[in-house]
């Protein structure tokens, strides 16, 4: 016996351009919708990675000191401030600190880059705390430094890749003339590290004719009061306190409007897809008057026409949802590259992190929205009167 | 129906492709772009009045063959780890008004101190008329990057290259005649000439010899 799901399948192929488009906009009001709950998940997932990555949750530095690779070079390095390295001392004995590790930042300005010159930015670090706030660093050739005052460099893949280096090249430090043997080359981590030149922070503070360091990270112990920490160093004297987790915290509210904004656009594409499945299954209900007049006649009740037309609907919303969201597995990685043109931080790994869990609750989504907009059609073809649809003309 | 279908299919595919080229343009190995094509442009080619930029890849216009090729006529393989087959490189096609002028091209070459970056401004008969380093990294670079010594570059073809060895850094005729500006960045010297002849070569390869470079 041909079963309600055959009937309205073919019910449907009847007028197959109007199913197709209707499917269409179910399809892709699904798709939207599936790549914005993943980007709204893998944002978050990204963000947290990247302050991961940093390797510490705290910075300490000069007050007006930039604390970013990127502002420095911008400000061509004229802009560092510097503080004691004694610094360190004072603040490894908190209780809340886990680990602590000094960093010199220093650009150099290179005339022969380019037409004006520009900006070469390293970081002096220490060889005996730096790598373990860094544990996930993996190198593509050699290892870190030999001592704390070799005259050597590792460098990050992107940074590898312009100056063209391999372990055993030297690199030259510009204004200074210094040349630095290339010991280490990391693989990529998608973060500021790619295209840093790192360097021994005692070497670094020598080639500069600086005792002092820039910035002090700080791992704080799992379980510690990170905020009591943080008002802790603030009463040292002029310094400023950069935590990562406030940062994150200042970043997710910049997006959070953007994201409302774009959720109720995807929400209002729903509802106008939904209305294209009212008017679909209206217009086949209002077509085949004649037709559920006859079925009526034959002892169909209203409650078998309603599960006859809801059935369709729950077809094309299932179907529409179930194809938007393997678009939208399947474009993942193009939203990912143009959300990451449109943004103007975007941090690194994968943006839009679409699993099984939002994939199944968007479905949900549609097709509970869907059957709510097929009642309508639904209930207008299970109150057909029999021979008033039989006498009217078709 | 079926008109229609077939339609969706094409749209389906020209994603599908453009998700793939996308996907590899974000992995792909760094190339070698003028810092600001605008002004750079219009100080080699002062005649120019417009250009249009396109990229190749020995990968993409020839894979092995190609770069077997390129290495045979260079006279070095190519270094591994930076100069791959994947290197996008991007030719600046110059115009003067719908006049096709000439090219500028450009390539990555490993210094003593870094990476240098080496420009060539070409005429459609692939002659060089100008000569610009765009980085190099050595206590040297001046000179090296100075008018005086790009000069010497002017008016030589890939036909005066090709004796021209690069793990010898021995050459006759015209190359022969380039002098160093500063003979203790010999390294840096050799590098540069390697890198005009690797860039007359891809762009023979890319350009003239496909018929691309006629006006």
């Amino acid at each position: 016996m041909i079963s309600r799901f055959q009937i309205a399948y073919k019910n449907l192929l009847r007028k197959k351009t109007r199913t197709l488009l209707t499917l269409v906009g179910i399809m892709l009001s699904s798709w939207v919708l599936v790549s914005l709950l993943g980007f709204n998940r893998g944002y978050e997932q990204a963000l947290n990675r990247d302050i991961d990555n940093m390797g510490y949750q705290l910075m300490v530095m000069a007050k007006g000191c930039p604390y970013e690779a990127a502002t420095m070079m911008l400000q061509g390095g004229t802009g560092l401030r510097y503080i004691e390295q004694s610094m360190v001392d004072s603040i490894v004995d908190k209780p809340e600190v886990d680990k602590v590790t000094p960093i010199l930042m220093q650009a150099f300005f290179d005339p022969n880059k380019g037409d004006g010159g520009g900006i070469a930015g390293y970081f002096g670090i220490d060889p005996a705390t730096f790598p373990a706030m860094k544990p996930f660093f993996r190198f593509r050739q050699g290892g870190w430094f030999r001592d704390d005052e070799a005259f050597e460099a590792v460098m990050g893949y992107e940074a590898a890749e312009l100056e063209q280096r391999e372990v055993g090249d030297m690199i030259l430090v510009p204004e200074k003339n210094v040349q630095l043997k290339v010991v280490g080359i990391l693989e990529r981590t998608g973060t500021q590290d790619d295209g840093t030149i790192f360097a021994p922070l005692k070497t670094l503070q020598k080639i500069s004719g600086i005792d002092k360091i820039t910035t002090i990270g700080i791992k704080v112990k799992k379980d510690a009061d990170s905020a009591k920490l943080e008002a802790a160093l603030y009463q040292l004297p002029d310094v400023q306190v950069v935590s990562f987790t406030q940062v994150k915290e200042t970043i997710m509210k910049l997006i959070s409007t953007a994201r409302v904004m774009v959720l109720s656009i995807a929400i209002i594409a729903l509802l106008i897809a939904m209305v294209g499945v009212v008017n679909t299954i209206l217009m086949s209900v209002l077509e085949r008057k004649q037709e559920i007049g006859i079925l009526k006649t034959m002892g169909a009740m209203p409650g078998d026409i309603f599960r006859l037309v809801w059935t369709e609907t729950l077809i094309l919303c299932a179907s529409g949802g179930v194809a938007g969201i393997g678009l939208a597995f399947l474009f993942a990685r193009l939203s990912d590259i143009l959300v990451r043109r449109i943004l103007p931080y975007a941090p690194g790994g994968e943006l839009v992190a679409i699993d099984m869990r939002i994939a199944c609750l968007t479905l949900a989504v549609i097709v509970v929205v869907g059957l709510l907009s097929g009642i309508y059609p639904a209930w207008q073809a299970g109150r057909v009167r029999p021979l008033e649809s039989i006498r009217s003309e078709g | 129906m079926r008109v229609k279908a077939r339609f969706l299919v094409y749209v389906l595919f020209a994603l599908l492709m453009l998700f793939s080229v996308a996907v590899v343009q974000a992995f792909a190995a760094v190339g070698c772009d003028l810092n600001d094509p605008d002004r750079d442009v219009a100080r080699l080619f002062p005649d120019s009045t417009g250009y249009r930029t396109t990229y190749a890849s020995i990968d993409k216009r020839g894979g092995e063959p190609l770069l077997r090729r390129v290495e045979t006529r260079l006279g070095e393989r190519f270094h591994g780890i930076y100069e791959t087959i994947d290197v996008p490189y991007t030719i600046y096609a110059i115009y003067n008004g719908k006049r096709k002028v000439g090219y500028i091209h450009g390539v990555n070459q490993k210094g003593q101190f870094g990476g240098i970056q080496v420009f060539v401004a070409l005429d459609m008969e692939g002659r060089i008329k100008s000569f610009y380093i765009q980085k190099m990294t050595s206590q040297w670079a001046k000179k090296l990057r100075g008018s005086r010594f790009g000069r010497q570059f002017t008016g030589l073809t890939l036909k005066d290259f090709e004796p021209y060895d690069p793990v010898t850094g021995k050459g006759s005729g015209k190359v022969a005649e380039i002098r160093n500006p500063a003979p203790e960045a010999e390294t840096d010297f050799r590098a540069a000439l390697r890198a005009v002849k690797k860039n007359l070569i891809l762009m023979d390869e890319f350009v003239y010899a496909t018929g691309e470079g006629k006006p």
